[in-house]
Order: C-alpha cells, then sequence, then structure tokens
C-alpha cells in the first residue's frame, strides 16, 4: 500500500499549484483508504445466494430468520439469480450430475464473488463415500470459508460470514485491477 | 377396538381395521396354488416370510394382469421394481439378476406380495409392463440404470438416476462402489422437451442442437 501511496503524492505534485496547496499534506491517503472504503463496503452489504439442495438449506433457514437474525452481519439480502449475488452458499449435497450446474452458477456470478461451503457433504462429500457424490465442492468451484457440521448450527454460519468479512478485508482493489481480476470473463 | 366404533367409522370401517397376520398368511395360502396352477408360478425358497412368487419371463405379463384385475385379488399398486444381483450369494446357481416387483392391495387390507423374474447375464431382456402401471416407466428405466436389465418394450430406456455419461451399472456387485464418473455437461433433454412440445400440439420447424448454444455463440462471436 505504500507504493500506491507514494505514486498518487507523485502525480498530485505535477497539478496545478492551487490544489496542491488546498491538500498538501492529506492528498497521500487517498489512495491508502480506497481499499478499507471498498473492503467495508463489500464486507458488509454481501448478497448471498443459497444454493440449497439439502437438510443444510433447511437449517440455514432457521439461522437466516429472525431468532438468529443474519441481518445482523450485513447478509441479509437473499439474491436468487446469480447476477446480482456476490457469495454462492453452498448448501447440501452435490452429485456429479449436479455439479456442471453448479460450476455454472459460479460462473453467472459477477466479480467479486466468494463461495461459502456449508456442512459436511459441500466440504467433503459426508458420508456418501460412492459412485454419485462428489468429494467436495472445491473439486468444482473455488472455496473461501468451509463449515463443518451436520447439519451445523446458526452460530457456525455466523462464524463463517464473520471469517468470510475479516477475509474481504485483507484484500486489496487495486491489487486485483491490477491482476485485472475485476473484469475476468468466463466462457462455457 | 369395539364393534360399535368400527361401525360409527362408517364406509372406511373396513380399511381402519387391519388385517391380522393369519389372515394374510391364509390368503396367500390360497393364492400361491392358484398361481401355480395358471402361471406355473413357484414360492420362492429365498423368502422367508413366503411372499414371493417366481414366474418365468414368457409369463411375466399375464401373471401382472391376474394379480391386478381379478377381483379376488387386485393388486391395484406397484409399489417398486427393483433388481437383485446374486453374484457373491453365499450358495446360488442359476441366473445372476432377479427383477422383483412389489405389489400391494388397496381393497383388500394389507395384502402384498412379490413377483420374481430371473434374469442371466447372457439374456437380461425382461417384458415391459409400462402400460399396465404407468409409474413403472420410471422405475424399469431405474433398475436399467442401476442393474442393466433390459426391458423390451419399454418407450423411452434412458438413465434415470445417473448422468448421460455414466458408464456401466453401479448397484451391480461388480461395479467399486468409489468409482467417479465426472459429468462434462448436463443432458439438454431436447428430445423429451421436443416430446412434450408435440404432445402440445405445436409444431417444430427446427430442431435445436444438442450443445451448450452459450458456448457455440461465444466462441463464433454471435449474440
Amino acid at each position: 500500500m505504500t507504493t500506491a501511496t507514494q505514486g498518487q503524492t507523485g502525480s498530485q505534485a505535477q497539478g496545478p499549484a492551487t490544489h496542491q496547496d488546498a491538500h498538501a499534506g492529506n492528498s497521500g491517503f487517498l489512495a491508502t483508504n480506497i481499499d478499507a472504503l471498498i473492503n467495508w463496503g463489500r464486507s458488509n452489504s454481501l448478497w448471498p445466494y443459497p444454493y440449497a439442495t439439502a437438510c443444510c438449506g433447511i437449517e440455514f433457514m432457521s439461522a437466516a430468520s429472525s431468532r438468529f437474525d443474519l441481518a445482523r452481519f450485513a447478509s441479509e439480502f437473499f439474491r436468487f439469480t446469480p447476477r446480482s449475488a456476490d457469495l454462492l452458499l453452498v448448501m447440501g449435497t452435490i452429485t456429479y450430475k449436479q455439479a456442471p450446474i453448479l460450476r455454472r452458477i459460479w460462473e453467472q456470478m459477477a466479480e467479486p464473488k466468494w463461495v461459502i461451503a456449508v456442512g459436511a457433504c459441500a466440504c467433503s462429500g459426508g458420508f456418501y463415500d460412492c459412485y454419485c457424490t462428489v468429494p467436495g465442492i472445491d473439486e468444482i468451484v473455488p472455496v473461501d470459508v468451509y463449515i463443518a457440521g451436520c447439519p451445523p448450527r446458526p452460530e457456525g454460519y455466523m462464524e463463517a460470514l464473520m471469517l468470510l468479512q475479516e477475509k474481504i478485508k485483507d484484500e486489496s482493489y487495486m491489487e486485483q485491477r491490477r491482476q485485472g481480476l475485476h473484469q475476468k470473463v468466463y466462457i462455457g | 377396538m369395539s364393534h360399535d366404533q368400527i361401525q360409527n367409522l362408517g364406509p372406511w370401517a373396513e380399511a381402519a381395521v387391519p388385517a391380522s397376520l393369519s389372515d394374510r398368511k391364509e390368503a396367500q395360502n390360497r393364492l400361491f396354488p392358484i398361481l401355480a396352477e395358471k402361471f406355473g408360478a413357484t414360492l420362492d425358497p429365498l423368502d422367508r416370510w413366503g411372499l414371493t412368487a417366481v414366474v418365468a419371463k414368457e409369463r411375466l405379463r399375464e401373471t401382472i394382469f391376474f394379480l391386478r384385475d381379478d377381483p379376488q385379488w387386485s393388486f391395484e399398486v406397484l409399489v417398486d421394481i427393483t433388481a437383485v444381483d446374486y453374484l457373491q450369494w453365499p450358495g446360488h446357481e442359476g441366473a445372476r439378476f432377479a427383477v422383483v416387483y412389489n405389489l400391494r392391495s388397496q381393497s383388500h387390507v394389507a395384502h402384498r406380495m412379490r413377483v420374481k423374474v430371473w434374469a442371466d447375464e447372457e439374456d437380461l431382456d425382461v417384458p415391459s409392463i409400462h402400460d399396465i402401471w404407468k409409474i413403472a416407466n420410471w422405475q424399469e428405466r431405474e433398475t436399467w440404470d442401476q442393474y442393466g436389465i433390459r426391458f423390451v418394450g419399454h418407450p423411452n430406456l434412458k438413465r434415470l438416476l445417473n448422468h448421460h455419461e455414466f458408464v456401466g451399472h453401479p448397484l451391480r456387485k461388480d461395479y467399486p462402489a468409489q468409482r467417479r464418473q465426472k459429468l462434462s455437461m448436463n443432458d439438454p433433454m431436447v428430445d423429451q422437451l421436443e416430446a412434450r412440445l408435440r404432445t402440445l400440439g405445436y409444431q417444430l420447424l427446427d430442431s435445436v442442437p444438442e450443445s451448450s448454444p452459450m458456448v457455440e455463440d461465444v466462441l463464433k462471436g454471435g449474440r
């Protein structure tokens, strides 16, 4: 971050003299804070897409409703289209027949996007050690946070959300821009 | 339950009283000689409850018709069709597979039975009964999918549970239970969509290509 700060200060130095005088000393903060500002916004307005295929989805309904209230973690606005969601919650068993569908849902989500694998089945296939079940959804999509449990308690969802928020706060928007991740396009 | 209480139940009184085990056993004892005489059925020694009749493949359909339509028996419900793989069964000789039809009666309380047909590995053809019960269509597709039994006369014998790129039949004893098979793309099921549209009275002018339109368009630069 220090390099970005210095670069910004350098370009400002070539601007009009009045501008430089008016903001002298403060202009260096701007680029440093973009990450903090964007990460604050992203981590506190997660729009989840609930991909519920089994009993973890039922447990999630309880976690999301008034008693446990996921709205306190600013993750209450459920989207039922991947186009407007940025958090994919995979709750339940994923079979090989289901796998291309899940992959396509993930591809349809716009960057930035995160994935939480909820419960034993999504994390590892659970006790379905057989010919038809995917042993963990990280074979298909990249996963940010795993929640253990069969199904997990509402506290599990809350902890996962808080962990994800911490992870988002560590990300750098400027770094992602440099790598071109913000305009990554998937085909398929 | 007293007699008066049963009277108060009205038309459902008979159904509310469970048939005793001896009643059921007595009914079975009357049924199996009839099946043996008419269709050459035998009692399956592997079934310890004595509820399974084994018939030859060729006589399966008439047996099923008789069991469903005869007012004395009227097994109206086909609960399930499945198969058994006797590959490693201790002391088993003869055909490897058995197709099992589970039947149940609605009008005679708690009357149930099974019909069993042997199918050898060299000759996996078994007559289809999809026209006798509609649900048999999907149950036969499942049995084909999991065991590889071919149902002759079935209109659409495709896999039901496993995906369309799956090779082999996973519930056979010689299929390794943990051999996983990946699917590259979902079955678009265009043939079933077109058939459905035709039954609804639509006329199809051009057939849809059986590939992902998204991939093709993006690659060709269209849309």
